[in-house]
């Protein structure tokens, strides 16, 4: 075994984003100003479903230092801002859908004065019936959020024949799954700042995922070339989802207050304002059903799934479509029927969130196969291995062959001797008051966009080599602290041979990079690395002679080193000596990298052909502690396993590791969007409970290190099958302790003890 | 009549303003400084993103009024490093530990981990975990974080001194 790299891939170097945010410099939206800036707000609506009678703003129009307000009567064809869907406007014109509904912006000298013309506007709505429960959302009689309809749209799977499955099974497991949405509560709030430019174009500055995503709508809304709207990302605080669609809609209500009153305009949601009106993970309704042999293997599932989608269709059906590809986890199953429809509701707006439909998912599947194993007399990993995806049986839920199903065996294998364990016992203490179990999650991710996203799926970076030797990297996919630059840098040193503390990374502007797409998928390294791949192999192509002349060797003999580039004989020339050449011979300094993944073949209505690039596997198994008096489950110990191909920057993928625990921890036990008619009960941090280092438990990783063909320098992404299982294996570890089936999430203490007292 | 002034010591300097005393610390730092470091996640003392160390103790700044600040001494993130530009010992353990991911919670952790260090309370790590329990962070899961405080805290005690 080699000694651990001190440079590029696998190498423990410190972020290159931790030294500028431990001194407060990092420059987030809230820190930016402009020259002349006029401060926003927006006016929400308090209800979630009504008709507005009244919408007066002259009294804020008169008040000094009001700048500017604006209705949907302003903007005309303008307000129509769905993405997907022609659904969504971005101020109400005379329907309330949902609660933080936009009635009016306003622009103002001073946050003060905006609060003051807020106030100073007269609303009156005319409450109408909604819909607040999901189950009701397709019912004949249940009101229609939009004239069309409640139902979206619609996703299927289906493969071989289910009612014969179902004729010839031993075992029938039925089970209804209720699963609840989730905040993102990114800790720094959506925001955008928008300054006109001098040639009539705009330039935002924005706290976002997706850059590119903001240009395009921007230029929609203001008729203007994608070249003149130029966005540039602002040090992000925290995304995982949030700050993939959502920012187009803040940045589209400061772009419109800037371009009507010619001055730059920032907007900062204020947090109630942010928690009831972004994005959220989709709370969702699961009905499985699963048909087995006495011996526990599958011969067939059925599964029924509702998506709560909120009041207008924004990203929802690309979650669903996730969702509905994913619902069969990493089993071999023949005879499959899935259904999945997204719903309108007057609930919450659905959106992406870490893991984008397939958390919910899994929390069914997991749930199915504890049940399975207790039915027929198996262990977990056993039940599991009998059905998993594997050499013999590699055929996925799509009918895709999966080559790698092999990989899967080894998280299976790194399971067994987890759960072998006499730590992983269910046991009682204190007179059975409190009950320790053990829970197992297995899952299957699609890596990188479904299929329906394809045509997104491209990317950039630009390498510039200085005289000096260092070199600046823009890649198009955003740093929101997952570590993209840590990545990045480690991959571009590791390529060109350049030192690591030479590489240095410039958060997206759309003006200088190529459009990347989103941010998103957990492609950030795949896009990122693969673009800097291609531009480093054309500057190496540009170096190599020159470090060949320096060195006194043949070109064929030069290698690239650490820091520079290696000749037989131990010769060595520095990186810098061979960029200060490249300058004085005046030889083109950068390239631009390019990737685009191969094109893919895909069936939507069967569901049936190659959804993703390539796949990957993993599994939590996790300790609980249940308090039979009280309800409350302690988390105390997480072991997440993961098939992640290469480690590019370790201590940023512990860190990714770490948090997609603890943040599923939080969704499956403690966070609840607690909704009346709509309206968000709890939009506070000290209502809506997110974990604290206190509640943290101890999460311990295995990483199988098994190359992917298709990723830089072997790497698969991480940011979201670290979250995927960790519901799940939260849903079979309280079963286990308590002995009895888990259908809900989050597993508040409140439900628990509900559920104790049903099934305990 | 001229406006009635305040004085207070932030980061060793002192400053002297006719801002209104009901301004927020936190607005007042920002804004009226440009010490823009400190950070509002929430602005009602639920994340702990604001925090700054007054008169030694650590406090959330949307919560404080600059009235209250008066005649005390405040600490920001922007004053924890030293004159020569060197890392603070907590600072330099966010770094070495890759604490920081987006970074957002990080000068309120800073500080009040800063703060609870210097502290004469326990530093067993149940009671690190206690003492960071007011400082919400949603990227790292707190297991660097807390790594971290411990590498500061044993950095700590010897420079004790210098960090005065």
């Amino acid at each position: 075994m080699s000694a651990r790299p001190q440079s590029g891939v696998g190498a423990r170097t410190l972020r290159p984003d931790a030294r500028s945010k431990v001194l407060g410099d990092a420059m987030y939206l809230a820190d930016l100003r402009a020259p002349q800036m006029l401060h926003a707000a927006i006016l929400p609506a308090t209800i979630a479903s009504a008709r507005v009678t009244r919408l007066d703003t002259s009294g804020a129009r008169g008040i000094p230092g009001v700048a500017e307000v604006l209705t949907s009567k302003d903007l005309g064809s303008v307000n129509r801002i769905g993405l997907i869907y022609d659904d969504q406007p971005l101020l109400v014109e005379d329907r309330v859908r949902m609660a933080g509904d936009r009635l009016a912006l306003v622009a103002a000298e001073s946050p003060e004065l905006c609060r003051e013309a807020l106030e100073a506007i007269a609303v009156e709505l005319e409450a109408l019936p909604g819909v607040y429960d999901l189950s009701e959302a397709l019912s004949p009689s249940a009101p229609k959020v939009h004239e069309a309809g409640n139902l979206v749209r619609e996703f299927a799977v289906v493969r071989g024949d289910v009612a014969a499955a179902r004729d010839g099974a031993e075992i029938l497991l039925e089970q209804e799954f209720k699963i609840g949405g989730q905040e993102h509560a990114y800790l720094e709030p959506q925001g955008c700042l928008a300054v006109p430019d001098h040639d009539g174009g705009m330039r935002l500055f924005s706290s976002c995922q997706c850059p590119f995503y903001v240009r395009g709508a921007v230029s929609r809304a203001l008729g203007l070339p994608l070249g003149k709207v130029r966005v540039v990302q602002s040090t992000t605080g925290g995304g995982f989802g949030g700050k993939e669609d959502y920012p187009n809609e803040v940045a589209l209500c400061a772009a419109l207050l800037s371009a009507r009153t010619g001055r730059p305009v920032r907007l900062v949601l204020p947090r109630e304002l942010d928690m009831q009106a972004s994005t959220k993970r989709h709370g969702m309704l699961i009905h499985h059903r699963l048909y087995a042999s006495a011996d526990g293997r599958i011969r067939g599932v059925e599964i029924d799934i509702l998506v709560d989608a909120g009041a207008y269709a924004g990203l929802s059906t690309v979650v669903a479509e996730r969702a509905n590809t994913s619902a069969v986890g990493p089993y071999a199953i023949d005879h499959l029927r899935v259904r999945t429809q997204v719903c309108y509701t007057n609930n919450l707006f659905g959106g992406p969130f870490r893991g984008f439909g397939a958390p919910q998912v899994t929390v069914a599947h997991e749930c199915q196969m504890e049940r399975l194993a207790k039915e027929v007399g198996l262990s977990p990993v056993q039940v599991r291995r009998l059905n998993a995806i594997s050499p013999e049986r590699p055929e996925f839920s799509t009918g895709e062959r999966i080559e790698s199903a092999e990989r899967l065996s080894k998280v299976l294998d790194r399971v067994e001797s987890l759960t072998r364990s006499k730590n992983a016992q269910a046991v009682a203490e204190a007179g059975d008051r409190f009950r320790w179990g053990t829970g197992v999650a297995v899952f299957i991710y699609g890596a990188n966009l479904h299929h329906g996203g394809q045509p997104l799926d491209r990317g950039g970076a630009l390498l510039h080599l200085q005289a000096d030797g260092s070199v600046n990297v823009s890649i198009g996919v955003t740093e929101m602290g997952q570590g993209a630059f840590a990545a990045s840098r480690a991959i571009a040193a590791e390529a060109l041979g350049a030192p690591a503390d030479a590489v240095h990374l410039t958060e997206v502007d759309t003006g200088l990079v190529t459009d990347s797409g989103p941010t998103v998928a957990s492609r950030a390294t795949l896009v990122a690395g693969n673009a800097i791949l291609d531009a480093a192999s054309q500057l190496r192509a540009r170096l190599l002679p020159l470090a060949a002349e320096l060195l006194g060797a043949a070109e064929k003999e030069v290698e690239t080193g650490p820091g520079g580039f290696l000749a037989p004989g131990g010769r060595f020339v520095p990186f810098a000596d061979v960029t200060a050449l490249l300058y004085r011979r005046r030889i083109h300094p950068a390239a631009l990298g390019w990737y685009r993944s191969a094109d893919r073949i895909y069936d939507p209505a069967t569901g049936q052909g190659q959804a993703y690039m390539f796949y990957t596997f993993g599994a939590h198994v996790t300790r609980v502690r249940v308090d039979t008096w009280t309800g409350k489950v302690d988390v105390t110990n997480i072991h997440a396993v993961h098939d992640i191909g290469r480690a590019i920057h370790p201590p940023a993928l512990e860190g990714q590791v770490q948090g997609g625990a603890v943040q599923a921890m939080g969704w499956a036990i403690m966070e609840d969007l607690l909704l009346e008619e709509g309206r968000l009960k709890n939009p506070s941090f000290t209502d809506y409970l997110l974990p604290t280092a206190v509640d943290a438990p101890n999460v311990e990783m295995t990483f199988l290190e098994d190359p992917e063909p298709l990723g830089p320098f072997g790497a698969r992404g991480i940011g979201e099958p670290s979250f995927i299982p960790g519901g799940a294996a939260i849903a079979t570890a309280v079963g286990h302790a308590l002995g009895i089936h888990v259908s809900e999430l989050p597993l508040t203490p409140e439900r628990v003890l509900r559920m104790l007292a049903r099934e305990g | 009549m001229s406006k009635p002034t305040q004085t207070l010591l932030v980061n060793g300097r002192k400053v002297t303003t006719c801002a209104e005393p009901t301004t927020r610390l936190l607005d007042f730092l920002r804004d009226e400084l440009g010490l823009t470091g400190t950070k509002e996640g929430c602005g009602g003392g639920e994340c702990g993103a604001c925090t700054v160390i007054v008169d030694g103790s650590p406090v959330c700044s949307c919560l404080m009024l600059l009235g209250s600040a008066a005649g005390k001494e405040v600490l920001t993130v922007e004053g924890l490093h030293g004159e020569d530009g060197g890392l603070h010992p907590v600072q330099q353990a966010f770094v070495d530990h890759a604490a920081v991911q987006c970074g957002f919670c990080t000068p309120g952790l800073l500080m009040n981990a800063t703060a609870y260090l210097e502290s004469g309370d326990p530093k067993d790590p149940q009671s690190v975990r206690h003492a960071l329990a007011g400082n919400l962070c949603r990227c790292t899961g707190y297991a660097k974080i807390l790594d971290a405080v411990e590498q500061a805290s044993r950095a700590l005690p010897a420079q004790g001194k210098e960090v005065q």
